[in-house]
């Protein structure tokens, strides 16, 4: 193996730009500002936010990745960055790649003089003070300031900023738009160079959403038919429901706020036994205090879905801030043996299939559902195809048969709840011990159907039996539907990338998948192939693909965003194998660039085994 | 007002009878409740019962209804869900002292402020039956239990003027020896629009807290002159020292939840599809 390098990536347009500053200072909107509007064009866009707890004050960025292909992650390095104060530029500079675009206010800020940057100081705080009489202008003016460097067009920003501040009145929305003007002016006047013309790329060809992994939650249960929600505000996933709140009453659906999350996920549950598809979004601690109502939904078979979007733990832990800690927890935590189907989606646009797909699942299969997906998914915003509504296809509420194809932009099924026909009626067993596990449910109001649903072990109507043989029958037809859902699992197309034949492969699950992608071509062009195995069914697993994933492989990185390797206990129980864990347990996700030193030290050792061994 | 129904002549369950002790209360209730099904000629698969976990838990196994039975509780919020998305379902929720006024004792607050349209029954027998014999928020002071071997070492509560205080719209109190008081109770209770507390004193025979002989004694109607929307009367009665007043205590006409969340769709105007919501994120 020749020397290590950093490759480039093969696009032709690739940049990040990071605006870092302290909360409450606009760094949010500044950057989500220049993200919309680039997002108008035919580039691909991706952000990434961190922010603090508190409510002002701390450090707090918005990185923007710009790219004319598909974005997997928000990227290693910076391009051009933004600081607003000392302590931004010194959190951040060490991420500012060699020659990079420096911009800071020289008066709340002091710089190392030798970094190799192209180093501008505006004062954009006195500039704003110049422009509107205050201080608090200045992200938009940092707004310009950018808007000169990558030539993007006025008109389209002032629209922009109009929607956003329109409601605080005009006077404000006249005072930004000066405030963007004069950023701009004073990057002319100053001398900063414009690198590139957005303005003059094509506008989008297809239709696209720029959204975030949370807002790909609500509208993912939408287009699935969820139409009820209940929740309880818990950070980071709080804007799911409140996305719901917004949207789901135009389609005929509610929303209800509860007291807390065990009363949210009952709620969920009564409404479920009511016959409608639900959703209960959630973080971590709310995660744990669902746990005893998730058992209940196994036991009563009703379908629900349930979206952890994890914040670094344990306890209040990092509301803010990512992690991949809730895996173990929400694939063991019960009392008892309920089943349950965890999936893990890998980005925004794949939350949004993965949510209808969660929907599909517990309605077919009538168990809970949870949907783990993380803060550096739910705040992420990325552009996403329109889905094609002329695509989506009912399964029918009698059809047993029909094998549910899992969710794309080409193809979405959606699955309704099976109801019992007339004759079932007739002697009506709500738990009716079949083939597959799965016994049709009654709708309330249907007449001949009225059953009881209880979390006592039941007999096939529903009636309480305590009896031996009876408990192991109905544990085993409850698990029946999980053992269809594995079968299920496993006839799906392989969630494998790259070489298959090579010895060193790469494991992760979730959020890190775009990391690992990158990491991937980046190894792949500096002389190194891995195979990469990614599956979105964290319980049950694919376990025979995995298997023939592991064949005949020599060296198996795991990586995961914890520090005890949760994902890593799984797969060396079930597979036996010794993984070379990577973990990253810092509140913030993989670089591609920290997963790519992983492969290259392994395949560094590789090379030394391959010595040895002649 | 007709007491049988030319439909149905029982609302129970043919497949599951009661398991509970001979002489608990619990079973006038059952009675009531069934006739008050009769009198409102409702069908059965209109009908949509919550219960918690306790002995009085089990009131859901014994009528052919849709009948959920779920965890310790959690009751109120169960049938919160369920309300909010089948409006047209007769939602009754029923449980213990222990099960409503203890472990799921911080939800009654919330479904009050919701003034969700079903009718939730709370039978009070002073102790918590079904795990045998332990202190209850209901407990008097000093009363032995079998987790207060020493006495009861907290002050009961009060739950009539705790509902009063939580605004709810239709509140009332009866004991499960008076099956007349029962049935108009709850039949009222069910028909007002929102969310009615019907709180039914139901001895328990086996760990005797209150035996029937002392809740005879004790008890006393709401006199006449008590008006049922006068809530500082209602109060008044709530907190007597001397008497257990029976009879409707407050009853006030409010919009409920269902309107509100009519009225939300109102000013969201409906209609729109998914792609027209997707087309808000372009
Ligand atoms: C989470 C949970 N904690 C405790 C219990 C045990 N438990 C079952 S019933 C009950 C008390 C029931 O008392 P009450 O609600 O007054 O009903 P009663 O039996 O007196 O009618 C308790 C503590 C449980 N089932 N679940
Ligand atoms: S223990 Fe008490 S409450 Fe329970 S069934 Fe027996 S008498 Fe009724
Ligand atoms: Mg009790």
């Amino acid at each position: 193996m020749g020397k290590i390098s950093k490759p480039k990536l093969k696009s032709k347009i690739d940049f990040i730009i990071r605006v870092a500053g302290e909360g409450g200072e606009g760094v949010m909107s500044c950057g989500e500002l220049f993200a919309k509007a680039v997002a108008r064009t035919s580039y691909h866009v991706f952000t990434f936010i961190t922010y603090p707890t508190e409510m002002k004050g701390g450090y707090a960025m918005t990185q923007i990745r710009i790219r004319d292909i598909t974005i997997y992650s928000m990227g290693s390095f910076v391009d051009c960055m933004v600081v607003f104060n000392q302590e931004a530029y010194d959190k951040s500079i060490s991420s500012l790649k060699e020659g990079g675009i420096l911009i800071y206010d020289p008066e709340f800020t002091k710089i190392d003089e030798s970094g190799n940057f192209v180093k501008y100081p505006i004062p954009f705080s006195q500039i704003s003070v110049d422009t509107i009489g205050r201080a608090l202008g200045k992200n938009v003016v940092v707004l310009g300031i950018l808007s000169h460097i990558y030539g993007l067009a006025h008109p389209g920003l002032e629209k922009l900023i109009n929607d956003r501040y329109g409601s605080k009145g005009k006077k404000v929305v006249e005072g930004n738009i000066k405030a963007l003007k004069a950023g701009a002016d004073a990057a002319k006047t100053i001398g900063v160079t414009t690198i590139m013309d957005l303005s003059k790329s094509e506008p989008a060809n297809e239709e696209y959403m720029f959204i975030s992994g949370n807002q790909a939650v609500a509208l993912g249960a939408i287009a699935a038919g969820c139409r009820f929600s209940a929740g309880y505000p818990l950070t980071p996933s709080t804007s799911i429901f409140e996305t719901l709140s917004k949207f789901l009453p135009l389609v005929g659906g509610r929303t209800i706020q509860m007291e807390d999350e065990i009363a949210a996920i009952s709620a969920v549950i009564g409404a479920s036994f009511g016959g409608e598809k639900v959703i209960t979004p959630t973080s971590g601690p709310g995660l744990q205090l669902m746990a005893e109502q998730m058992s209940l939904a196994s036991m009563l078979e009703l379908p629900i879905v349930i979206v952890d979007v994890q914040r670094g733990g344990p306890s209040t832990g990092l509301p803010t801030k990512t992690e991949q800690g809730d895996m173990k927890f929400a694939v063991y935590g019960s009392a008892g043996e309920s089943p349950r189907i965890i999936l893990a989606p890998t980005g925004v646009e794949d939350t949004f299939y993965q949510t209808i797909r969660a929907f599909n699942l517990a309605e077919k299969y009538q168990m809970p559902v949870i949907l783990l997906t993380d803060q550096s998914i739910g705040y992420r915003k990325a552009t996403v195809k329109m889905p094609d509504f002329n695509k989506i296809f009912m399964v029918d509420q009698f059809d047993r048969k029909t094998k549910v194809k899992i969710p794309n932009a080409e193809h979405i099924d959606l699955v309704q709840r099976q109801i019992p026909t007339e004759d079932e009626l007739k002697n009506y067993k709500r738990y009716k011990n079949t083939k597959t596990g799965i016994s049709p449910i009654a709708r309330p109001g249907t007449p001949g159907g009225q059953y009881l649903a209880t979390g006592l072990e039941h007999d096939e109507y529903g009636k309480t039996n305590q009896g031996p043989e009876n408990h192991l029958m109905m544990s085993k037809k409850r698990f029946r539907k999980l053992e269809q859902v594995s079968l299920a699992f496993e006839r799906n197309p392989m969630e494998t990338y790259g070489d298959p034949h090579v010895q060193i492969g790469i494991m992760g699950w979730g959020s890190t998948e775009g990391a690992i992608r990158e990491a991937r071509y980046l190894a792949e062009a500096a002389g190194v192939k891995v195979r990469h195995i990614h599956p979105h069914t964290i319980s049950p697993l694919p376990e025979q693909q995995i298997s023939k994933f592991l064949h005949r492989l020599k060296h198996l990185i795991l990586v995961e965003e914890n520090l005890t390797g949760q994902f890593a206990h799984f797969i060396k129980a079930k597979f036996g194998v010794k993984p070379i864990e990577v973990h990253k347990c810092e509140g913030m996700p993989f670089t591609p660039d920290e997963i790519f030193n992983a492969i290259m030290k392994v395949a560094r050792i590789a090379d030394e085994d391959n010595i040895t061994n002649i | 007002m007709k007491i049988i129904s030319q439909t149905f002549k029982t609302y129970k369950s043919a497949k599951i009878k009661p398991v509970w002790c001979p002489g608990c209360g619990d079973y006038g209730v059952l009675s009531a409740l069934d006739k008050t099904f009769k009198t409102l000629e409702f069908k059965p698969e209109d009908i949509a019962i919550v219960s918690g976990i306790g002995c009085s838990g089990r009131f859901s196994h014994y009528f052919n209804s849709y009948s959920l039975h779920g965890t310790h509780g959690r009751a109120l919020p169960t049938a919160t869900g369920l309300k909010t998305v089948r409006p047209d379902l007769n939602v009754i929720t029923i449980g213990g002292d222990g099960d409503g006024l203890s472990i799921g004792g911080g939800h009654i607050a919330h479904a009050a402020r919701k003034n969700v349209d079903l009718t939730y029954i709370i039978l009070d027998n002073n102790v918590y039956g079904m795990t045998k014999g332990q202190s209850s928020p209901t407990t008097p002071l000093d009363y032995k239990t079998k987790t207060a071997p020493y006495g009861v070492y907290e002050e009961s509560l009060n739950p009539i003027a705790m509902f009063l205080a939580y605004n709810i719209g239709y509140i009332a109190r009866t004991t499960s020896t008076d099956s007349k008081g029962m049935l108009s109770i709850l039949t009222e209770a069910i028909q007002h629009k929102g969310f009615s507390m019907v709180y039914i004193m139901s001895p328990c025979v086996t760990y005797s807290v209150l035996p029937y002989a002392k809740l005879k004694e004790i008890v006393k109607p709401l006199p006449e002159e008590h008006d049922t929307s006068d809530k500082l009367s209602a109060f008044k009665y709530a907190y007597s020292d001397e008497h257990m007043y029976t009879g409707v205590f407050y009853k006030e006409e409010k919009t409920s939840l269902d309107e509100r969340l009519k009225e939300v769709f109102n000013i969201a105007k409906i209609s729109k599809t998914t792609s027209e919501i997707m087309a808000e994120f372009k």
